[in-house]
């Protein structure tokens, strides 16, 4: 059915402006509130040790080629060790990295204290809008969708012969929840708490995994071949010097 | 390390501000963001703008940072009076700060009280054992009394931990060249080249090492390296072109006799390096050249 319906500008004026207005101000309000209550995490030795051992093995890696094989082996040799080297993860201490955040009572107590503050707001606005803003046409999205949407995006709509392009204020919700974080950032600076998008997707790849980061930076060391790079360098060096001498 | 671009927008700025035109907060904010080391300037321009008291309530809550870097550049003047009234002032706003703390104890260290600086140190690392300027520090306190082995033995221990510290690792190095001691030094040196591969002067410092060692391998090496500053570097760096001199004419000495030839290494290094030392020279100190030349035909000579 490709006929137009004619929304009221009111609906703009009543529902789409306040909802981006509301969701701009409690985005703005969680922030100062994480900021109150975030607390100064005191930063684990092995955790910090680990990050470094992994930048120096990255940085042996990178620029094998310019130090003298013998070097080169001796500091795999430190590194992969099957006794004491730094890379090596005895196989029972792996720790399961889920056990290990849920048995420290502060990150716990971190962890549980972000997904609050991210959890409650959010279900709280939705609560209100499909409370206060269901039941009718909001928004026409410009661009043709298929009928899957329709239980999506029309939850207050009965009528199943409404174009699936009309939206509920639902999806007016949605698109500013995902949207907002460009506009969140240009008023709030570079690190703010609001970024929901972005925390979803960080719990998702479960966090700081020093277990898996060592035994890969491991393999990527047993597979190196050094190929020493420097006896090009005199050549070089000889072409540079000609060119200038000339 | 900081970058050429910002290296000239940091001198650019400090000419502006040593021939009167504004932007002296600009200059200390640049300073403080690249860690250089110009303390005279900033604790001149800085002192400046905390008397007014008009431009420092300008600055709202960066007045303290302010206060901080005037009070480290300070120290590093010996002006340890305007030390301690910035010090003072920082202690009134946040009376209970591990920060501050650890600016009165750098006033002890300046001062030259050793025993309480160290007694202070170690008390602020106790509550936090991952501060990392603390840790230097100590390393400073144990070199500045002569304690050479104790400053090599702290530093040891901070590098088990941090050991991504290019800094510590250069310091440690320079620490074991004044000690002579030159393989330990080598090792540092190549953790440097690991991490920052491009910078010329790691190349330059590790060839100097292996030359100072000595034997036809290390000599060898050492070569290689010179040959890499000079093409990291341009061809510019005359210390590494007369380290190809040196090396070539060293190898030939001891390979004279045995018929251990370098496969990768070019005849004609040695006479292009110094082809152009006699340039360089040229251009810039005509009236050493005469003895540049005699000094480069007695290498060659003896080769």
């Amino acid at each position: 059915m490709a006929e137009d319906l004619v929304l009221d500008t009111a609906i703009r004026d009543w529902v789409l402006i306040p909802l981006s207005i509301v969701m701009v101000l409690i985005g703005v309000l969680r922030y100062f509130v994480s900021k109150l209550m975030r607390s100064t995490q005191v930063p684990d030795g092995k955790i910090v040790k680990e990050g470094q051992v992994i930048v120096r093995a990255r940085n042996l890696r990178a620029a094998a080629n310019f130090i003298p094989p013998k070097s080169f082996r001796a500091r795999r040799a430190y590194f992969s060790n099957e006794e004491n080297g730094l890379l090596h993860v005895p196989k029972g201490q792996a720790q399961n990295p889920q056990a290990q955040m849920f048995s420290d009572p502060n990150m716990a107590m971190d962890m549980m204290k972000k997904n609050l503050s991210m959890i409650i707001p959010q279900t709280l606005t939705f609560a209100w809008v499909n409370f206060f803003f269901s039941g009718f046409v909001a928004a026409k999205i410009p661009f043709p969708l298929t009928q899957r949407f329709r239980s999506m995006l029309q939850n207050g709509i009965d009528l199943s012969t409404v174009d699936v392009s009309y939206v509920s204020s639902r999806s007016w919700y949605f698109l500013n929840l995902f949207g907002l974080r460009g506009l969140f950032s240009l008023i709030l600076g570079e690190d703010n708490a609001t970024d929901d998008a972005q925390r979803m997707m960080q719990m998702s790849g479960f966090g700081f995994d020093p277990t898996k980061n060592l035994g890969a930076e491991k393999d990527g060391l047993d597979i190196v071949q050094h190929e020493w790079a420097l006896p090009k360098f005199e050549q070089r060096a000889e072409a540079v010097l000609r060119k200038l001498v000339s | 390390m900081v970058t050429k671009t910002e290296e000239s927008q940091l001198n650019k700025l400090e000419n502006q501000v040593d021939n009167g035109g504004g932007g002296a907060w600009e200059y200390l904010c640049l300073a403080r963001k690249l860690k250089v080391r110009r303390s005279d300037k900033v604790l001149k321009y800085g002192l400046s703008i905390l008397n007014d008291s008009r431009k420092r309530s300008s600055l709202g809550s960066d007045e303290w940072t302010l206060y901080e870097q005037v009070a480290v550049a300070a120290m590093d003047c010996h002006a340890l009076d305007v030390a301690k009234d910035c010090i003072n002032a920082l202690q009134k706003k946040f009376p209970e700060s591990k920060r501050v703390g650890r600016l009165e104890a750098m006033l002890l260290e300046a001062k030259g009280s050793w025993e309480d600086a160290e007694a202070a140190y170690s008390s602020l690392l106790e509550e936090n054992p991952f501060d990392q300027v603390i840790h230097k520090r100590r390393v400073a306190i144990a070199k500045a009394q002569g304690n050479i082995s104790v400053a090599i033995e702290w530093l040891n221990k901070y590098l088990e931990i941090f050991m991504a510290d290019h800094d510590a690792w250069r310091e440690l190095a320079e620490i074991y060249v004044s000690l002579q001691m030159y393989k330990q030094a080598a090792f540092c040196y190549e953790e440097l080249i690991l991490s920052q591969p491009t910078v010329p002067l790691h190349h330059l410092a590790y060839a100097d090492v292996l030359y100072t060692l000595g034997g036809l391998e290390n000599l060898q090496t050492a070569k290689k390296y010179y040959s890499s500053t000079i093409d990291l570097s341009g061809g510019k760096n005359n210390r590494a072109l007369f380290g190809i001199c040196l090396c070539s004419s060293a190898i030939s000495q001891l390979a004279r006799g045995r018929n251990r030839e370098d496969k990768d290494s070019s005849p004609d290094l040695p006479s292009l390096a110094s082809a152009a030392l006699e340039k360089e020279y040229k251009l810039q100190a005509s009236d050493k050249l005469s003895v540049l030349t005699s000094t480069l035909k007695c290498l060659r000579v003896s080769s």
